[in-house]
């Protein structure tokens, strides 16, 4: 997973300037994209594109190698702090599971 | 200080309504207009959402000027999702500032009733980024708050409870007022046990699809209401963006701009009408606005201090919960709400002939918010 940083802040998506210094020079690194969960919710109601996995789990992860979070979609229960390791990209969304 | 004065004021009743946009558009304009006595209008600004995805109709400020009979004036159309309304009220007073203008009317209308869920949630789904990994994973509108409220409870030590308070709260002032969606009372264990949208907020915790439209008359020309201050800001429009989830750093941004336009401070507001989408977004807000710290939002609404009898009256309406939230009419019901509280005449008029009033209008998840501050003169 790729995260893109300027004046020590990092970010999975790369935006045309760096709001604080306004420069459009990002460093890139690659991290590992593990994490751990840092809250999430349960969707019950969902838009049509995803009514047919309903209900289901969108959880905010926070990664070990960087200053930044990701929004992700977790098959299991997890509780806030649950180690999340990346599991595969999927339709362009990041499909998390538990450490074992 | 904005030397522009609020003269009058219109609003449709919120709900399931059989009268179309455009009628309900006029029907709020016709009534402020007459609040007003009829001035002469230099301009109109509308604030709506989903009129042109749902209703297949736009140039709604056209519509206004031309039924109304206003003359071959400027008019606007203003979208900001859920600010529509608060964004169209502070681009009247722009024009006022500007001194292009010296009386606006401004409204506000949604007509969402008569579409299906499924169309209403995919048009609202317009307003959060759709191009990202996030909205990829599945994230919806009420799932951001969702996940918000998940850790608010872990890092504050509040739980689902306080915000069933806030429902109850607002849910008991909407039924004081006739113009709000939910007349019926409720209970804090029907709240509670409400079918679950997403984990952990329920169907009370969340604001419903409405009909509705209200409208204001503004002028450089004096009254007894004074539009104190008006503020605007952008923030993130992404939840994995947020450099700190429990902050929407719009919402305090616009608030403290506001306060120092004003001259005044949290601790100098009398009533207050924000922006509940969600019961939680009311205590976050009350937060980023400096009513009450960081974290102890819920324990403000455990002591009761937003209710009508309190010392922050927090959505005296019944708010987006229970008034409804016809999405670009809510921040013009906002000021109708704060305006009738002001001339004392208000649904749950608060005690003491309160003197400042404060509005706060947000759009997408964090994306826009307005303030606006008006003061009894």
């Amino acid at each position: 997973m790729k995260i893109y940083s300027c004046c020590g802040k990092d970010s999975i998506a790369k935006k045309y300037y760096c709001p604080s210094c306004g420069e459009s020079e990002f460093k890139e690194r690659e991290v590992n994209g593990e994490g751990s969960v840092y809250s999430f919710t349960k969707i019950h109601i969902a838009p049509s594109e995803f009514a047919h996995i309903a209900p289901y789990n969108v959880v905010l992860v926070d990664l070990d190698e960087a200053n930044a979070k990701i929004t992700t979609r977790i098959e299991e229960d997890v509780e806030i702090g649950d180690k999340v390791t990346l599991d595969r990209i999927e339709d362009g969304a990041y499909i998390y599971k538990k450490t074992a | 200080m904005t030397n522009t004065y609020v003269h009058g004021i219109g609003m449709t009743k919120f709900g399931k309504l059989e009268s179309s946009l455009k009628e309900l558009l006029l029907e709020a304009c016709a009534e402020a207009l007459n609040d007003a006595g009829r001035p002469k209008v230099d301009a109109v600004f509308v604030g709506n959402f989903m009129g042109g995805s749902i209703s297949n109709q736009e140039i709604l400020g056209a519509i206004v000027a031309n039924d109304l009979g206003l003359g071959y004036i400027p008019s606007t159309k203003v979208e900001g999702a859920c600010a529509s309304g608060g964004i169209a009220f502070r681009q009247g007073i722009i024009g006022i500032l500007s001194g292009e203008y010296d009386t606006v009317l401004v409204a506000g209308v949604e007509k969402m009733k008569h579409a299906t869920t499924s169309d209403v949630t995919q048009a609202i789904n317009a307003a959060m980024d759709t191009t990202t990994t996030e909205k990829n994973a599945g994230l919806t509108f009420p799932g951001f708050f969702g996940v918000l409220a998940n850790r608010y409870f872990y890092e504050a030590g509040a739980s689902k409870e306080h915000l069933a308070r806030v429902a109850l709260k607002n849910r008991e002032n909407g039924v004081n007022n006739p113009l709000a969606q939910f007349p019926k009372p409720t209970t804090l264990e029907e709240i509670m046990e409400a079918r679950m949208i997403t984990d952990p907020l329920g169907l009370f915790d969340c604001s419903p699809m409405t009909d509705g439209a209200a409208a204001v008359v503004i002028s450089r020309k004096k009254s007894p209401v004074h539009v104190r201050a008006s503020s605007q800001v952008s923030g993130p429009t992404k939840m994995q963006d947020a450099e700190n989830l429990l902050s929407i750093p719009a919402i305090g941004k616009s608030g403290r701009l506001a306060y120092e336009k004003a001259g005044v401070g949290p601790e100098d507001i009398d009533v207050i009408e924000i922006h509940d989408c969600f019961s939680m977004t009311e205590i976050i807000a009350t937060e980023e606005l400096g009513f009450f710290n960081r974290l102890e939002g819920w324990k403000a609404v455990e002591q009761g201090r937003t209710k009508v009898s309190g010392d922050k009256p927090v959505n005296t309406s019944g708010g987006l919960l229970s008034r409804g939230h016809p999405i670009g009419a809510t921040g013009i019901a906002q000021i109708y709400q704060l305006v009738r509280q002001l001339r004392g005449n208000a649904a749950n008029q608060v005690a003491n002939n309160p003197r400042l009033a404060l509005a706060q209008n947000l759009g997408g998840t964090g994306s826009y918010s307005t303030v606006h501050i008006l003061e009894r003169v």
